[in-house]
Order: structure tokens, then C-alpha cells, then sequence
């Protein structure tokens, strides 16, 4: 019977669903210190294109290559990171957006390394390594009631939602410290922050190679995913796409990403009518979000006044129960 | 001596903004920097704190040249300033507002803050209860959980002061501090400026308001047009040719007296 609830095809959405959220979180984690980098699909490239050269060429198990992909994808962050320090605003977006292009560039047109605008087949496919290993140590899906099929599916679910889990819960620590702190001095007051004795530079270029590190780990997961990568995965529109999630969400606290990515990878999947005029709604959506809402459906008030009800709900119950004795 | 500026210049293009002004401040004084609107008074915070380069000249901290540091390094090092348009952190609390200006006071990375250490956890305890600490002394103890932005006017330039302090300066720079104030506020901020003193804290204090800087101050320095016109005790400066002249002419020499 848990086997029947288990369908592959609602469990690779669960999975991209996943994906996009990281991927607005790493949006959101570089726009905590005042930073918009529309970079991040580039950054999500490198990692994908760098771990999956690498487990490809050089059989790297495939944890190794996703952990170089993110890694090369900080540096590159860092890269990008130091020279725009000076950048604000809508030239920061347009020079970080360019560094997206290039990349993309490059994928297309090293052939003797990317095959081009052909992509790259035959990635290792991080489910299917992982049922190989188990099935090495002795366990087989149908000990469990299910398929293989099922199973794998599963298991990439899982993974993600534990690593999704965790980047939100490393992220928000993050924000509630020292760190946090800094970051959104930087925020809101550039010159007021460094006067403070914060180290702008530091933290700028930390909040950038953060935010890159988490991006080319979301495209590194991507690749062994899919299975199949191309130089279009990575370019613009994708950009853009991870940037509604964070607009549509919220950019203030790490619930909007999630909530934006969440409601915009599950929207044009349970009303299929739509997904064909996706990018027109994003289209729509930012308009009409600058206009009524520019930070994002989900922000501090909300989670307070959430939390307030909540409150008083429970003050309620307490002077209920108070009575009864 | 804490603080030296040596024949300090800057030239804004053809504009020179200061043009060799030398002062020294001693340790433990109230040092005024008065004059009219545009003399220079809010550049040279701006030299101290590093957020410009001198033209020409030096800037000597404890016998240490400290022209082209980082403006955090300054800070590090025991000068922090306020800002004459107030510069609070708008949406954060007050407590959040003076917990930064405990920035370079502590350490805590990122991964010490993820994992919260027992030493992580000892010293955010701390930022919090020094954080309290100066807010009950500027007395802002009870906003502490307001939204700084929420504050009213008098309170922010308060909550500037605090926040300055939470990085245990050595050298406090206050520009224009009772700007905008009333009367009642203004004898406030004057009891609060005397108590950080009696810190050990050396304050070099801009301001527009005359009784206030004579009253309050052990020694004044008087800029006009970029040059420094005058320097002396309140009397001297009171009766400095010079000086009336610059603020208002000859003739109305009995406001000043007044």
C-alpha cells in the first residue's frame, strides 16, 4: 500500500521543487548584504558542468564531484564577488547578469570540453549510484515493498530534503548572530556599517561566495539528476526564474524563497494549462509585486502577526485551562 | 595628546575643502569644532574616520599614523563617530542597533555562530548584556525592542551615541548631537556627554548650539572657509576677534555674550 503512494513522476517534482528552493535561497543569502546577483545561474552551471565532467572523465564518486562543482562555483563567487564590490543596485544586477551570459558562452562554445550547445549525456545519475550501493551492502527496494524505480526516486527526495533542511537551518543560525548581524547592517547602511567596524569587504564578498557556493551545489545536483545537462539550463531565463521565486516570496526573510519557489515550481504542474504561459505570469507577477508588495508576499509583519495569533491563541487556552481548575 | 591632526589639507577638485588645519586633542577632554555651515567641520570627521584620504598631511592616533587605514580599522582601533543625518540601522531594533557597534569587539565566524559554540554562546551573552547596558545608560532601556526607526527623534541621536560607544571607543566623535533637539533634550545630551567623559572617553563634539559647546567644552577649535580660524578655552575663543567676526559681524558681538 506505501508502495501505491509512491509515484516517481510526483516525486521528481518534490525534487526540482527542491532544487529551486536552494536555488533561492543562494539568491537570497548574496541579496542579505544589499548584493542582487543574477549570476547565480551561472554559478549553478559551473557547478553542474564541473561535477559532471568530473565524475564523467575521471570517475570521481559522485559526492566528490558535487562538493568540487560547489566549491569551484565559491571561487568563481569570490572572483566576481571582489570586483563588483563597488556596484550597487541595478548595475551590480547588470554586471553579475553579464557574468551569467558569459559562462553560458563558454559552455557553447567549448566543444572540446562541453560538447556545445549539445550538452552533456549520460551524467551518473545520483539515484541509481545510490540503489547500486545499496544493493552492494545487501538491501534491495523490494525488501521494502517497492521498485526499483520508486525507490530511487525516493531516495534523491530524501537527500534533498535533508540538505534543503539543513541549508535552511545553517542559513537562518547564520542570520541570528554575529554574521547575521553584519549582514544586514550592510544592508541598510553601507557607510554606517563600515563605521561600525564591520568589515565590509569580508562580508560582501563572504555573502557572494555563499550564495555561489549553495547555487553550484544546487547545479551540481541538478546534473546527477537529470542525468543531462546543456548550455540552456543555465542561461537567462533561468536567471530570471530564481529571481521571481525570491521577488514573488519575499527577500527579507529565508521563508520567502522557500514559499516563492515552492508555490511557483508547484503552480504550473497542478494547473497545466498554465505552464505554457509560465514566463508571461512571471512576467505578471513582478509587475503587479513592485507595484502592491516589493517585499515579496512574505516578510517580518507577516511572521510576526503569525506569531502574535499564535500567542494569544495559546494565552487563551492558558486562561481557559486556568479556569477549569 | 590622543588625537593629532597635523597641517591637514583636502582638495574636493578645485575646491579645497580644509586647508592646513592642525589641532590637538588630549586625552579625557571635551574638544569642540565649531564654525559656520560649509567651513570643513563634518570633512574632517570624515578624514579621521577614513571615509576620505587627506590631500596632504597627517592624522597621528595614539603616535600612530592612521591617514589610509580602513575606516573599520579605525574603528577597531578606538574612534567611532556619529553622524550629523542620523545613520541608525532603520529597521533593526535599538538593542540590534548598538549589538552591531559591538562588531569589532568580538569574533564569533560564521561557522562558530552555526554551531553555536559554548565561546559563541558566551560572547552573544555578553554583546546582549552590554547592549543593555548601554542602552539603560543613554537611557533607552526601556526601547530596547523598538524598531529604531520607530524612535522619536531625540531618542535616535541617543541610540547613535549608544551605538557608538558598544565599540568601546577611545575617541568618540559626535557630529551636531543636539541638532534638532529642544530645550529639555539639549540639557539631557549635555549630562550624557559630561557621564561619557567621566568614562575616560575622549569626545570631540561638533555643534551649532553655542551655550551647549561653551558649557560643555575644555577646549574649542574654530574653522572658517577650510582654515582654522581660532583655538582656546571657551572664554578665549568667546572673545576672539576672529571668531565673531566669522559668526557675526562686529556689531553683534552681545548675542554672542548672552
Amino acid at each position: 500500500m506505501f508502495a501505491e503512494l509512491i509515484n516517481p513522476y510526483y516525486l521528481q517534482v518534490a525534487s526540482f521543487m527542491l532544487i529551486n528552493i536552494i536555488l533561492g535561497i543562494s539568491v537570497y543569502i548574496t541579496l542579505s548584504t544589499g548584493q542582487l546577483s543574477l549570476a547565480n545561474a551561472g554559478f549553478m552551471g559551473i557547478g553542474a558542468y564541473t561535477s559532471a565532467l568530473l565524475t564523467i572523465h575521471f570517475d570521481l564518486p559522485i559526492i566528490l564531484g558535487i562538493i568540487c562543482g560547489a566549491l569551484l562555483a565559491a571561487i568563481c563567487g569570490i572572483l566576481i564577488g571582489i570586483p563588483t564590490l563597488r556596484l550597487q543596485g541595478v548595475y551590480l544586477a547588470i554586471v553579475t547578469l553579464g557574468f551569467g551570459e558569459v559562462i553560458r558562452v563558454v559552455f557553447v562554445n567549448w566543444e572540446s570540453l562541453t560538447n556545445g550547445s549539445v550538452g552533456i549525456s549520460g551524467i551518473p545519475h545520483i539515484g541509481r549510484e545510490m540503489l547500486k550501493s545499496f544493493q552492494g551492502f545487501g538491501f534491495n527496494p523490494s525488501a521494502i515493498g517497492l521498485q526499483n524505480n520508486q525507490f530511487i526516486f525516493l531516495s534523491i527526495f530524501l537527500l534533498l530534503l535533508a540538505i534543503t533542511v539543513f541549508i535552511i537551518w545553517f542559513f537562518r543560525r547564520q542570520h541570528f548572530s554575529r554574521v547575521g548581524r553584519a549582514f544586514a547592517a550592510i544592508k541598510l547602511d553601507e557607510k554606517a556599517a563600515e563605521s561600525m567596524g564591520i568589515n565590509i569587504t569580508y562580508y560582501k564578498v563572504l555573502a557572494f561566495a555563499q550564495g555561489a557556493l549553495v547555487a553550484g551545489f544546487a547545479g551540481a545536483m541538478y546534473a546527477h539528476i537529470l542525468a543531462y545537462i546543456s548550455p540552456a539550463d543555465f542561461a537567462y531565463h533561468r536567471a530570471v526564474e530564481i529571481l521571481i521565486f525570491v521577488v514573488f516570496g519575499g527577500s527579507e526573510v529565508i521563508w520567502g524563497p522557500v514559499f516563492g519557489a515552492f508555490f511557483l515550481t508547484l503552480m504550473p504542474e497542478v494547473l497545466r494549462f498554465i505552464s505554457e504561459y509560465r514566463y508571461m505570469i512571471y512576467g505578471l507577477i513582478i509587475i503587479i509585486m513592485m507595484a502592491v508588495r516589493p517585499q515579496g508576499l512574505i516578510d517580518i509583519n507577516l511572521l510576526n502577526w503569525f506569531k502574535n495569533k499564535r500567542e494569544t491563541r495559546r494565552q487563551k487556552h492558558g486562561a481557559g485551562n486556568q479556569k477549569d481548575m | 595628546m590622543v588625537l593629532e591632526i597635523k597641517k591637514i589639507c583636502k582638495n574636493f577638485g578645485g575646491l579645497s575643502a580644509l586647508t592646513d588645519v592642525t589641532f590637538t586633542i588630549n586625552k579625557g577632554e571635551i574638544f569642540g569644532l565649531i564654525g559656520p555651515n560649509g567651513a570643513g567641520k563634518t570633512t574632517m570627521f570624515n578624514l579621521i574616520t577614513s571615509m576620505f584620504i587627506p590631500s596632504s598631511g597627517e592624522i597621528v592616533f595614539n603616535k600612530e599614523n592612521i591617514n589610509g587605514l580602513k575606516s573599520h580599522v579605525i574603528t577597531e582601533k578606538g574612534i567611532c563617530r556619529t553622524f550629523q543625518n542620523i545613520r541608525l540601522f532603520p529597521q533593526m531594533t535599538a538593542a540590534e542597533n548598538v549589538m552591531v557597534g559591538e562588531h569589532c569587539r568580538s569574533q564569533a565566524g560564521v561557522l562558530r555562530s552555526v554551531f553555536r559554540t559554548k565561546s559563541q554562546k558566551k560572547e552573544e551573552q555578553k554583546i546582549k548584556d552590554t547592549a543593555d547596558e548601554l542602552l539603560e545608560f543613554v537611557g533607552l532601556a526601556k526601547y530596547s525592542e523598538v524598531v529604531s526607526e520607530n524612535l522619536a527623534y531625540g531618542q535616535q541621536r541617543r541610540l547613535e551615541i549608544a551605538r557608538a560607544l558598544a565599540s568601546r571607543p577611545e575617541v568618540l566623535l559626535l557630529d551636531e548631537p543636539a541638532a534638532g533637539m529642544n530645550e529639555t533634550e539639549t540639557s539631557d545630551l549635555f549630562d550624557l556627554i559630561k557621564k561619557i567623559q567621566a568614562k575616560g572617553i575622549t569626545v570631540l563634539l561638533i555643534e551649532h548650539d553655542m551655550p551647549l559647546v561653551m558649557k560643555l567644552c575644555d577646549r574649542i577649535a574654530v574653522l572658517n572657509f577650510g582654515k582654522k580660524i581660532a583655538e582656546g578655552t571657551p572664554e578665549e575663543i568667546q572673545n576672539h576677534p576672529d571668531v565673531i567676526e566669522a559668526y557675526l559681524g562686529r556689531e553683534e558681538e552681545d548675542e554672542l555674550y548672552a
